[in-house]
This record gives C-alpha cells, sequence and structure tokens, in this order.
C-alpha cells in the first residue's frame, strides 16, 4: 500500500513538475558561490547537472565565485541572484545596512581550524602564544581573533591568502584551515595526520554555521517562488551529491577543470566526504537546510564582543526559511 | 610403462640423463639468472641514479641561470635611484636579452614606489618579438596576495614559487623566481622589504627537456615539488592537480605515500616501487634539484631494466633445452647402442644353448667394453664351434689335453689336408671272427668293450690319435693333428705297453669265462696325408696314403702278443729297439722282401719291454687228430685236412700235415677225439713255419685264439 502511494507522489511530482515546465516560462536567475568551483558547492553544481532547478521552473546561472568575485558584491550589483556566503559575513552585512536574508544554512557546523606543526612544539592551545600564525583575512579571522581573545593568546599574525605556501615554505608555524580544503591540501603535501596538531573552532564554543543561501530582501519580496525553488532544488542536489559521490565528483571534477583550479579527484572526494560532515552532522538535532537561533545567537553575540556589530537583526528578519 | 622402465636399460639411462642434466641445467640457470639480476641491478642502478642526477644538475643549471637575473636586478634596486622610465627600460631589456626569461616584474610594497602610488608593479613578458608591458597592480590582480609576493615578503628571503598557473600573466603554468629588495638605512643597514624583483620561467622547456629524456628510454621521468605535487608528469592531467600523495589516496595505494615520503625526504635514492607508480613492475631513480627543492624522477619499468637478462636467461634457457634434448637424445642413442648388442648377444646366447653356434654379432667391429664383450661373445662361439668340430673330427678318442693343445695351437687348428710325417699303428685281435662266431652277442660286446677300453686308454696316454675302430681292429696315428717329435718312438712304446695289457685282460677273461685274446700290432712311419675327411655332417680326421695300407697288412703278418715295426720306424729308432726277429715277407706292390722288425723292448724314456715268448715244446702222451683248413680272407674254406698235433707249447703247436701249408697263412684247427671233431674245441692260428720232411710236412702255427675246450682237452694231454 504504502509503495503504491510512493510511487503515486512520484508520478503526481512528475507531472507537477512537467506541467510547470511546459506552462509557465523558465524564470532566469544567476548564483554565485563564494569560492572557486570545488565539491564545497557540489549540491549546486548537481542541481543544475540533474535539472533540479529546471524542474522548479528555474533557469539558473552558476556563476564562477573566487577571490575576483566576491559574492555579496555580486549580490549588490545585481550580476547575481543568490549567492553563499557565512552568517558572520552576511550578518556583518545586514548590520551594515545591505538587506539580505538568509534562506537556507547549508553548512551547520564551522570548518574553520587552525593546523601547526607538532615538530615546532605545538601540542596545545597554549602553545600557540607567541607564533607566527597565517591567517586569513576579513571574516575568516572573526573565530580566531575571538579564540584568542577568550584564551588570551599573544600571536604574531601574518596575513594569509589563498595557499598554505606560506606554512610550507616555513614562513609561519600556524596556519587557518578549512577542514574541507586546506587540511587536506596539507596531508597530500607529504604531513601525515600525525605531524599536525589541529584546532577547530567549533571544539571551542566559536562554531559558527558558515555556508548559507542569501538573496536581497528585495528578491524575496518579489519572486518568492523563485526563492523557495532555488533552495528546495539546492537542498534536493545535495542529498543527490551525498548519494552519488562518484557522479558528483565527475561534475565537481570538470567544473573545477574548467576554471584552472589545478585541484585532483581525491581531494575533491574528500571535500564532499567533509561536506556530508558538516551539512548533516551526526547528533546534531537541525534539520537539513535550517538556521539554529542559538548558533544564530553565538554568531551575533560573539560579533558584538568584538566590535564588529552594533545591533544585531531580529532572527525572524534574518532568517527566512523557505521550506 | 613400468615393466618397460624396469626392463629397459635404455629408458632408465635417458630417464636418469635427462633428470640429471634438467636438475643441473636448472641450478645453472637459476645462479646465472640470479646472479646476472644482480649484476645487472647494480650497474643499472647506477646507470638509473647517474640519469636522475645529470637531470636534476641539467634541471638545476636552468634555474640557477634564470636565478641571477632577479638577483642582480634586485642589487641594483637596492643600490640606485630610478624612475618609472628607467625601471620599465631595464625590466624590458633584462626580458628581450633572456631567452629563459619569461617574464620579470619588479613589484613593491604598499607605497613602495611613491608616496602617493599603493601599488606599482611593471611587468614585461613576452609575446612575439618584442617584451609586452602590464601593470599588475590593476584592481582584479592583486599581487599583494599573490604568493610569489608574499610569501618572500613574509621570508625576507628570495623563495621559488610553486608553479601556479598566472592569470593576471600569461596564463600559462610558470615558476617564479622571487627576489626581495630592502630599503637601506644612510649607514647602509637593511630595513624592511621595498619590494619583489620576479623572474618567470615558463615550465614550457621542463616539459619539453623530459619529453625528450622519455623519447629515448622506455619508462618515463617526472618532476614533483617539495610538497609532492607533479610539475611533469606523461600524464598530462596529474601536473599541477595530483600529488604523489593525492594520487595514492585516490587509488588507495599506501605504498606510492609511501614512496612519496621517501622522496620528499632525501636527496637522490633509487627504490623498488613495484606497481605504486604506474602498473608495470618498477624502479624509480630520483634526484632533487637544490634550488627549488624539486625533485627528478626517472621510473624504470624492470621488465627493461632487466631485458637483457631476461633475453639472456631465454637464450639460456633455450640452449639448455636444446642441450638437454640432445642429451638425451644421445643418451638414448648411447644406450640403445650398450642395449642392442646386450639384447643381441642375449639371443645368441638363447640360440648357443640350444646348440646353434652360428652366431653374428653387429657390435664386434666396435672397440669399446661392448665390442670387447660382441667379440669375446663372437670367439666363446667360434671356440665352441672349433671344440665341437675337433669333437667331431675326432670323436670320442681325443683327450681333453689333446683337445685344449689344439685348440690353443695355431697349427694344430689346420685341419686341412696336408702331408705330415707320422707313425701309425694297426692292431687286431687275431681270430676275433672266428673266436666269436658261436658266442652270444652281450658276451661279445663285454669282450670287445674291455679289449678296447684298454686299449683306447693306453692310446691317449701316449697321445695317439684314433683313427678307427672297425670292431677288434684299431688304426691310431701319432704325429698328426698334434706335432709330435718323438712319434715313432711313442708309436712303439705305446704298442709294447698294449701288449703288455693284454695279459690283464685275458686274465679278466678266463675269470669271466670268455676266451683269451691275443692281439697282434704293427707300427708304421711315413709321410701320408692328413686332414679332415667326410662332409659337412660326417668328419673325420684321418689319414690317407699308401703307408695306412701298408700298415695294414703289415698287420697281417703279425701273432699274437707280436709288434711288428716297419724298417722306416726301425731305421729311426734302431738304437733303441729290442729286435727279436727279423721277418722277411713278400708284399704285394714290393718286388723284395720286406723287413719286419718283431720287436719286444724299447729302451730309452719309455723303457718298455714285453715278457719273452719263447715258446717251450712239450710232446703230447698222446697225439691228436686235428682237422685244420685254411682261411682266406677271415672265412673259412670248406675244404678240411686232416693232420696230427704232436708238440704244443703256450701258444704255439706243431702239426705234422699231409700237405705244404704256405706260411703267415691263416688255419683253424678242429679237435678230434675218438669219436671224430669235437665242434667246440677249436684253434685258430698262424702258420709261422713250415717244413718239409719226407712225405709230410713239420708246421709250427702260432695260436690266435683257443676255444675252452681245445684248451681244456690240450691240457689233458700235455
Amino acid at each position: 500500500m504504502k509503495r503504491i502511494v510512493l510511487v503515486l507522489i512520484i508520478c503526481l511530482g512528475f507531472s507537477c513538475s512537467n506541467l510547470v515546465a511546459d506552462d509557465a516560462p523558465l524564470a532566469h536567475a544567476t548564483f554565485v558561490p563564494q569560492w572557486i568551483p570545488q565539491a564545497q558547492f557540489a549540491g549546486y553544481m548537481m542541481a543544475l547537472e540533474k535539472g533540479f532547478y529546471k524542474d522548479l521552473g528555474l533557469e539558473m546561472e552558476i556563476l564562477r565565485g573566487g577571490p575576483s568575485n566576491p559574492p555579496i558584491e555580486a549580490l549588490k550589483s545585481g550580476s547575481a541572484t543568490f549567492c553563499t556566503a557565512w552568517l558572520s559575513t552576511a550578518v556583518q552585512q545586514r548590520c551594515s545596512g545591505l538587506k539580505l536574508v538568509n534562506l537556507a544554512q547549508i553548512i551547520q557546523r564551522s570548518a574553520l581550524m587552525l593546523i601547526a606543526r607538532k615538530s615546532r612544539g605545538i601540542n596545545a592551545l597554549i602553545d600557540l602564544n607567541g607564533r607566527r600564525i597565517g591567517l586569513w583575512q576579513g571574516d575568516f579571522k572573526i573565530q580566531p581573533d575571538s579564540l584568542f581573545k577568550l584564551q588570551h593568546l599573544n600571536v604574531i599574525e601574518v596575513p594569509m591568502y589563498s595557499t598554505v605556501n606560506l606554512f610550507l615554505k616555513r614562513a609561519v608555524d600556524v596556519i587557518s584551515a578549512m577542514w574541507y580544503n586546506e587540511y587536506d591540501t596539507l596531508l597530500n603535501s607529504g604531513f601525515s595526520q600525525d605531524e599536525l596538531t589541529t584546532f577547530f573552532f567549533s571544539d571551542y564554543g566559536l562554531n559558527f554555521p558558515e555556508d548559507g543561501i542569501y538573496c536581497l530582501e528585495e528578491t524575496l519580496k518579489e519572486k518568492p517562488e523563485v526563492c523557495k525553488s532555488f533552495v528546495q532544488a539546492s537542498l534536493q542536489g545535495w542529498m543527490y551529491a551525498f548519494n552519488h559521490q562518484d557522479e558528483t565528483i565527475n561534475v565537481v571534477m570538470r567544473c573545477a577543470e574548467a576554471a584552472h583550479t589545478g585541484t585532483n579527484r581525491a581531494h575533491q572526494m574528500w571535500m564532499l566526504a567533509r561536506m556530508k560532515d558538516l551539512i548533516l552532522p551526526v547528533g546534531n538535532k537541525t534539520i537539513l537546510g535550517a538556521l539554529d537561533e542559538e548558533q544564530y545567537k553565538l554568531v551575533t553575540t560573539t560579533l558584538l564582543s568584538l566590535g564588529l556589530i552594533d545591533n544585531p537583526p531580529l532572527f525572524e528578519d534574518f532568517y527566512r526559511s523557505q521550506k | 610403462m613400468r615393466t618397460k622402465f624396469r626392463s629397459s636399460l635404455a629408458l632408465k639411462l635417458a630417464v636418469f640423463v635427462l633428470c640429471g642434466s634438467v636438475a643441473v641445467f636448472s641450478v645453472v640457470l637459476l645462479y646465472s639468472y640470479i646472479y646476472s639480476r644482480q649484476i645487472i641491478l647494480d650497474e643499472g642502478k647506477g646507470k638509473a641514479l647517474n640519469l636522475a642526477l645529470a637531470m636534476s644538475r641539467k634541471i638545476e643549471q636552468q634555474f640557477i641561470a634564470v636565478h641571477k637575473l632577479p638577483k642582480s636586478l634586485a642589487g641594483f634596486l637596492e643600490s640606485s635611484t630610478f624612475d618609472q622610465k628607467t625601471l620599465s627600460r631595464v625590466i624590458e631589456r633584462m626580458v628581450s636579452d633572456n631567452t629563459e626569461i619569461y617574464g620579470m616584474a619588479v613589484a613593491f610594497q604598499p607605497f613602495g614606489f611613491e608616496k602617493n602610488l599603493k601599488a606599482f608593479a611593471p611587468y614585461f613578458y613576452k609575446t612575439g618579438k618584442t617584451p609586452k608591458y602590464c601593470d599588475l597592480s590593476n584592481s582584479k590582480y592583486n599581487y599583494f596576495h599573490q604568493d610569489w609576493f608574499h610569501i618572500p615578503v613574509e621570508l625576507k628571503a628570495p623563495v621559488p614559487s610553486e608553479p601556479y598557473y598566472d592569470e593576471g600573466g600569461g596564463n600559462i603554468l610558470m615558476v617564479t623566481y622571487s627576489f626581495p629588495f630592502f630599503y637601506h638605512s644612510d649607514d647602509g643597514k637593511r630595513l624592511g622589504v621595498r619590494g619583489v624583483v620576479t623572474a618567470d620561467v615558463s615550465l614550457e622547456w621542463l616539459s619539453k627537456l623530459m619529453k625528450e629524456v622519455n623519447e629515448d628510454r622506455k619508462g618515463f621521468c617526472f618532476v614533483i615539488t617539495d610538497t609532492g605535487v607533479f610539475v611533469t608528469y606523461p600524464n598530462f592531467n596529474y601536473v599541477m592537480r595530483e600529488s604523489v600523495f593525492s594520487v595514492a589516496e585516490e587509488n588507495n595505494n599506501p605504498e606510492l605515500r609511501k614512496v612519496g615520503l621517501q622522496i620528499l625526504h632525501s636527496n637522490t635514492g633509487f627504490l623498488d616501487v613495484g606497481t605504486s607508480f604506474c602498473a608495470q613492475d618498477s624502479f624509480l631513480a630520483y634526484s632533487k634539484i637544490l634550488s627549488t627543492g624539486w625533485t627528478f624522477g626517472a621510473i624504470f619499468p624492470k621488465d627493461v631494466f632487466f631485458a637483457e637478462v631476461e633475453r639472456l636467461h631465454r637464450a639460456n634457457l633455450l640452449i639448455s633445452l636444446v642441450g638437454v634434448s640432445m642429451l638425451a637424445l644421445l643418451a638414448v642413442l648411447v644406450a640403445r647402442s650398450i642395449a642392442r648388442p646386450l639384447k643381441q648377444m642375449a639371443g645368441a646366447a638363447k640360440k648357443i644353448s640350444m646348440g646353434d653356434l652360428d652366431i653374428k654379432l653387429d657390435a664386434t667391429h666396435r672397440s669399446d667394453e661392448v665390442g670387447i664383450l660382441a667379440q669375446s661373445f663372437t670367439q666363446m662361439a667360434e671356440g665352441l664351434k672349433e671344440r665341437d668340430f675337433i669333437r667331431d673330427a675326432f670323436g670320442r678318442y681325443v683327450t681333453q689335453e689333446v683337445v685344449n693343445r689344439l685348440l690353443q695351437s695355431h697349427d694344430g687348428l689346420k685341419l686341412g689336408g696336408e702331408i705330415r710325417d707320422i707313425s701309425m699303428m694297426m692292431s687286431d685281435i687275431r681270430g676275433f671272427t672266428a673266436l666269436t662266431s658261436n658266442m652270444k652277442p652281450e658276451d661279445i660286446i663285454t669282450l670287445l668293450n674291455r679289449y678296447l677300453g684298454k686299449m683306447v686308454d693306453i692310446l691317449l696316454d701316449f697321445r695317439g690319435i684314433i683313427d678307427e675302430i672297425i670292431g677288434d681292429g684299431i688304426l691310431s696315428f701319432f704325429g698328426a693333428p698334434e706335432p709330435l717329435e718323438d712319434h715313432p718312438e711313442r708309436a712303439v712304446a705305446c704298442a709294447l705297453r698294449m701288449q703288455e695289457a693284454m695279459a690283464e685282460i685275458n686274465s679278466t677273461n678266463i675269470q669271466d669265462g670268455l676266451p683269451s685274446l691275443e692281439m697282434g700290432i704293427a707300427v708304421n712311419t711315413g709321410n701320408v696325408v692328413v686332414g679332415n675327411i667326410g662332409s659337412n655332417k660326417r668328419i673325420k680326421y684321418g689319414a690317407v696314403g699308401p703307408d695306412v695300407n701298408f700298415t695294414g697288412r703289415m698287420e697281417s703278418f703279425s701273432v699274437g702278443g707280436q709288434v711288428l715295426v716297419s724298417q722306416s720306424t726301425f731305421e729311426r729308432l734302431s738304437h733303441i729297439l729290442e729286435v727279436k726277429d727279423v721277418l722277411q715277407v713278400e708284399m704285394k706292390g714290393f718286388e723284395e722282401k720286406v723287413n719286419l722288425y718283431d720287436v719286444v723292448g724299447i729302451r730309452g724314456k719309455y723303457n718298455v719291454a714285453i715278457r719273452d715268448r719263447e715258446e717251450v715244446f712239450r710232446a703230447l702222451i698222446r697225439p691228436i687228430t686235428v682237422t685244420y683248413c685254411q682261411l682266406s680272407q677271415k672265412t673259412v674254406s670248406s675244404r678240411g685236412t686232416l693232420g696230427t698235433l704232436r708238440e704244443v707249447s703256450q701258444r704255439e703247436a706243431r702239426i705234422t700235415c699231409p700237405e705244404r701249408i704256405a706260411q703267415w697263412e691263416n688255419i683253424r684247427i678242429i679237435l678230434h677225439d675218438e669219436k671224430g671233431e669235437i665242434p667246440k674245441a677249436v684253434i685258430y692260428a698262424k702258420v709261422i713255419s713250415a717244413e718239409e720232411a719226407c712225405d709230410f710236412y713239420h708246421v709250427t702255427v702260432h695260436f690266435t685264439s683257443v676255444s675252452p675246450q681245445a684248451l681244456h682237452i690240450l691240457q689233458e694231454a700235455v
């Protein structure tokens, strides 16, 4: 009986999407991820690849992200309808007047971490005192700054840009890294896990939800269906990506190669696996795509304490669930 | 099969040789394989390391050459003042003058060039004939954030960058050498970093160089950075995308990760990387390019590496196989060449055992042991054949000794006809036919065998050859086929010995109730033809010639107990012979009378003498009437004449006859009693003298045989 119902639902679903596709002209929308093409954005790639956007009446265009195309700027300029951004970034932007709203919180757990060479005698947080630490600038610095402040650590900050070469060339003993990206890059540069000491900010009370889907409040008001469809199709894309990893990596690699990112399959496999850990954390009660109010408060409180914002937006104003 | 194996020498030998040689060849091959592999490995290892070193040096040279330019420019910038124009000219000049440089930039720290200019980074790069200019300080390409700028500034030291795709510059894979240049205090002290001089080297030359190297050899070469990232690799997809470690992870190949770590942590090395690098089992030689920390690696597939050994080994294997096969074949041939004659000989032995001595062996021409065996075998058969032949030719009447001597002496074997000087002997029982005419056949045989047995023994003792035994007569000779120098002496001595033996035979005969026998013997010496006489089926060694016939005739003149010797024999032995009498007899074919010597003894080495036969006659008390008749050719003539027997001795008697009887005539005498002839009282005798007196004749006869009845009557009468 259950099966029949399921089949009916699927059939209905198909016919509905077909109806939408056939009857209404596709709504054009653009999306810019906050970084270069990689498995961090596999869900969106797969939603496009598998036609999930199209099924929901969207003609999506995914723009190439990266340092040369900051997503908030793209949103501001109107070149992108949607973007992904860190929660901390988005909150600051809203506080500074940009009316953007969170449509879905994708990454629930913070992947930001510090990595240190064990061989330089760094085994615990306290050992970071007086060290040269390569730190990404901007919003990547919020958690480290907060941590150093809370733990009363005096570190020598060295600005760090795209690569981990600062660490590899021994210009610094510690660097900031994303669990899904730079950590694996170091492992693939000949470091073994036991040669590295890792500090996950999520372990030190600084678990900031990261990538979320954002658009301007205006867009949500004008095209609520488009926003809803984008979120739903994107989430469907993520589920598809987690359930079809090999196929997904093929798509990711194709996109990465087109952008000359110089990555490799093993790295993207690692990244996709970590994405699943971050998007669907084990033992976390949060459902897929939802923003947890407590975590939101953690971020706003931290931003307030560092003096980065004055007046945090109301949770209800900021988060506009599309479920 | 098992039985065949057990029973076949050839198969056994072949199998053993095959197994043995296979074992030996295997050990030798294995040893040579391992040893040659080790040699090749040692040698190849040296060569591979040399290649890696040479290549890393070559790459290093290229880098060092590039190194010098930004360094000297940095030096110039630190020591001079310059404006935009001068700076641009210098950079442009350097790029256009140095082929290995793809592009050069002088990038200043914020406000490093001019106080009101935040970013300034003139860059010249090659496209077409003249270097093209661009300022890297455009908004999109934030050079402050690029590794080539940022890291040397942080390190305050020159740094070769990781290879990268430079979007702002040439959009090709490059490596950039970055030299920071500094502010200096007035006293020349180095202060902060003012900017960075860079030189971009396109890595296309490196790819080309690697391609050239790869073309010349099987296997491939690659370059990896100090983090294991592939800078060049045959699979272009790896370049700047994959590291040794990512490939290891993707392929779930922990061995490769180990190899990668080993490469990064040592300067040069030679590793057995198995199949971790590529599908083929391979070796890796690597050497570090010191100025960049990169590593040049060369993969040597083992099958290529050991190709020569494998080739050699295959050739060895082939040669061994051929060798083993040939050995096996040879073993079979040798074994067969041994086994076949053996088989043939076994067959021949069987044939011989069945009495067929006509064997033919193929192996007799061979000079080896088998040949010797076959020769011996043939000789044995030949010997048996000769023995058989001798047996056939001489009958039973030849001693083993003589046979051996004949077989041993080459002359003795010449049994064909030849004229030889020999002595012949003819003996005969006097009146045997008549004597035995009324005897039972078994008694006759007993009598004859006893007599012949003894005579043959004596003859063989004296090395006489028995030519013929006809009834009671024996023809024998001495001096052939075995040459005997003293054959006349032997013949005479033998004859005397035979006469001597008669006494013994007769005493046995009398005991058995058989008649006593008297034997006459004639000995003659002369040249006769001796040889094998007869046909293939029946052959006999014998003598023919007038002298043989003469001997026979001589014998007929002898009386019992007498040995008559011819003139020719006598002449040779006159000095040792004891002659009792010389008989002069007439003989057919001789015009004059022939002398026959009645010999009673011989001196010398044989020294035989017979008892004197001097007869003592005794007159009978009452003369006995007898009927006598002449025997002609040993048959009794029917006509009988009456006579009177008056005197008798041991072997002789004197008879008075009305008619003359010729000397040497054989006669039969039948004794009478009052009633007339007594049929069983018969005497055979030979007339030895006849004298005429008035109207009658006195005749002396020599008994050749006396019947028991006659003997009894004579004894009674004396």
